[in-house]
């Protein structure tokens, strides 16, 4: 127990010269600042405008959601400036539309809606069946995706930063001798970063999402977190042992943001759907923390199973790594 | 140019070197390959969800008109459908002669209104088929999200030579080869333009691939392409120097490239998505050099060019920029070196 707190304390140590700790707190300054002021803000997107050019009044009856305009420049004006307004020339009796093309179906629906606009009818409302308001949509959509791209870049980086540094520092070769078992080496480590990972993910949940929604979905994001922070951490790792130095890892690192995360992000986030996205390992963890966040159906026991399973080898491999990379070592 | 040699001659033979220059390639041809991929679906289309046995085919047949159809077997799994949060999906269900929709409640407004309308236009559907429609055209308005994809790896391709050389700075200040340096006969010129010169060559070449994989240009916008490239390739290079001198350790320089990414990243596909028109936003946009890369891209693309001269012009501006704060930053680090000594 004693030589395990000494792990820790030392690995505590690295971690603060290599400024880990400020460089997460900018971050998670940045992200907040982001969710709050940026993210919210920018995810508005209202219903098409409608510009109205009736000179001899006869839309009387139009309703009041029509912009009118008293010239054509001045509709064209409007029309070059919002790509996606629908324009009603009435200037001849009879109601002509004029749109910028987008695709046909999106043509023909804005055409229907500015047409309908002529005649309003009685204000009916679709029926809501969801719990979240917009912004709750998209503050916990942006605070899960940045949760997600931290965990998976911090914690697979950070501790192959540590990792480097201490083989480059002789440590690995030290522990060869040391009384101490091969398991306590790493596991000190993944306690660290995971413990870091929960608090990150406690104060991100906190401030992107506010603290009144968060307390109900904490429980499971943290659950979810510790699962993929364990993953990354460990695959930092496997990774670190068996690459020689720091910029072939950066590779990996890239090769992960790139080929891992993208399609991730898109199936989850968008319309976009790929049938193969099922066999990615990433998409069934993303789709496990923004269940979490979204409260939607909780994941079911195979999912849990699959993650212990990848945990045990990813353990195992590093384990073995690690041996490998003390009998080299000396 | 023998110490060029040198460098040169040390990225060959790092193959790890030499794979992250060939990565946006990589990734460049694999989109190509996924051609398949339907990016239309981001583009704001429309999509109703309705019962298997909940519509007539007549209601859903109209309902194709403004979107996509999908069918559900339960009320269950359309319930489930229409609040999955990554969709906007719409739900259609039959009420009497009209038709009644259901929403999430989180959707953007532009959905919501959308859902609120729909039994009125059902209602009105044969009247409207009568107005007279006239659409116009507008190159450019928006390019595909395909295109978007392209630039936002071809940003990447020329991002390369930022990482690399920042990465390989660090590395040199953690194996002490640094120091080394410093007593080597090289002057501080030398050594800048080896340094630059290895970044700048190889994001060249891995931006100029990645190009050809992804776009066909005239040959006029080929030039403006390859000016585009080399002024991008050579603010990417000197800002990768820039983090190089400035990174402590590996983990700090790691986080500089994050950030910069980025920036370099989000900045142009936020203004991309977004639709930025306010003139001041839109300029310090312009601060960071990706945008205008962006920019001209996608001006290219489009078969137009005269946007493009104008993104190389402020290129230009950003490289004459970088190069001075980069000589500034320089000599005030080399101030600091001999005050200490």
């Amino acid at each position: 127990m004693k030589g395990f707190r000494a792990l820790l304390k030392k690995d505590v140590w690295l971690m603060a010269a290599g400024k880990f700790f400020p460089m997460s707190l900018v971050f998670l300054i940045l992200y907040t600042l982001y969710v709050n002021f940026g993210y919210v803000r920018f995810m508005e997107e209202p219903i098409y405008q409608v510009y109205l050019y009736d000179p001899q009044g006869t839309q009387g009856d139009a309703s009041r959601l029509l912009h009118r305009v008293d010239s054509l420049e001045e509709m064209d004006a409007a029309l070059l400036h919002d790509a996606n307004a629908v324009g009603i020339d009435a200037s001849t009796g009879e109601a002509q539309l004029i749109l910028y093309g987008r695709t046909e179906e999106i043509d023909r629906h804005r055409a229907d809606y500015a047409l309908s606009l002529l005649e309003p009818s009685g204000s009916e409302r679709a029926k809501v069946i969801g719990s979240n308001t917009p912004e709750q949509k998209a503050r916990k959509e942006i605070t899960c995706e940045l949760l997600f791209f931290e965990i998976a870049a911090v914690g697979f980086l950070g501790i192959a930063a540590i990792l480097f540094k201490e083989k480059s520092m002789g440590v690995i070769r030290v522990h060869a001798v040391l009384p101490i078992q091969k398991n306590l080496f790493l596991l000190s480590k993944l306690l660290l970063f995971l413990l870091c990972d929960l608090i990150f993910a406690l104060l991100l949940t906190l401030l992107g999402v506010g603290v009144r929604d968060a307390v109900s979905l904490l429980p499971q994001v943290l659950l979810q977190t510790a699962l993929l922070s364990l993953i990354m951490a460990l695959t930092g790792l496997v990774c670190a042992l068996l690459l020689k130095d720091f910029r072939q890892f950066t590779l990996a690192y890239l090769v992960i943001a790139i080929f891992a995360a993208t399609p991730v992000f898109l199936v989850a986030n968008t319309a976009v759907k790929l049938d193969w996205i099922r066999f990615h390992p990433f998409y069934h963890i993303y789709m496990g923390l923004k269940n979490a966040y979204f409260e939607m159906q909780e994941a079911n026991i195979g999912y849990y199973l699959g993650c212990l399973a990848g945990i045990a080898v990813l353990f195992a491999a590093a384990r073995y790594m690690f041996g490998r990379e003390m009998r080299r070592e000396g | 140019m023998k110490g060029l040699r040198y460098q040169l001659k040390s990225v060959l033979h790092d193959k790890f070197c030499l794979m992250t220059f060939l990565l946006p390639v990589i990734v460049a041809a694999a989109l190509g390959l996924a051609g398949q991929i339907d990016f239309s679906s981001l583009g704001g289309t429309l999509s109703f969800g309705v019962l298997e046995e909940g519509i007539s085919s007549h209601t859903a047949a109209w309902l194709n008109r403004y979107g996509t159809v999908m069918v559900y077997r339960t009320p269950g799994e359309l319930a489930d459908a229409v609040k999955e949060p990554s969709t906007n999906l719409i739900g259609v269900e039959t009420a009497g002669n009209g038709i009644r929709t259901m929403v999430s409640g989180d959707e953007l407004e532009i959905y919501l209104r959308t859902a609120d309308t729909l039994p009125v236009l059902y209602e009105r559907r044969n009247q409207a088929a009568e107005a007279k429609v006239q659409i116009l055209e507008r190159p450019g308005v928006m390019a595909g999200l395909g295109d978007m994809f392209a630039a936002a790896i071809l940003i990447v391709a020329m991002f390369m030579g930022c990482t690399f050389n920042a990465m390989n700075m660090i590395s040199e200040k953690e194996d002490g080869v640094a120091f080394v340096n410093e007593i080597l006969p090289m002057t501080r010129r030398q050594y800048i333009v080896q340094k630059i010169s290895v970044g700048f060559i190889f994001g060249c070449l891995s931006a100029v691939l990645t190009a050809c994989i992804c776009f066909r240009f005239s040959w006029k916008n080929m030039f403006l392409m390859l000016a585009l490239i080399v002024l991008s390739v050579f603010v990417s290079a000197l800002v990768g120097m820039l983090i190089g001198g400035a990174s402590e350790g590996l983990m700090t320089g790691m986080v500089y490239i994050k950030v910069v990414m980025l920036l370099f990243m989000a900045v142009p596909i936020l203004d991309f998505i977004l639709g930025i028109s306010q003139p001041v936003l839109s300029a310090v946009c312009y601060l960071v050099p990706s945008q205008a890369t962006f920019e001209g891209i996608l001006d290219l693309s489009a078969g137009g060019g005269a946007k493009a001269v104008k993104d190389i012009g402020i290129l230009a501006g950003h490289c004459v920029g970088w190069s001075f704060l980069y000589m500034w930053v320089s000599g005030r680090r080399r101030s600091g070196i001999t005050h200490t000594n």
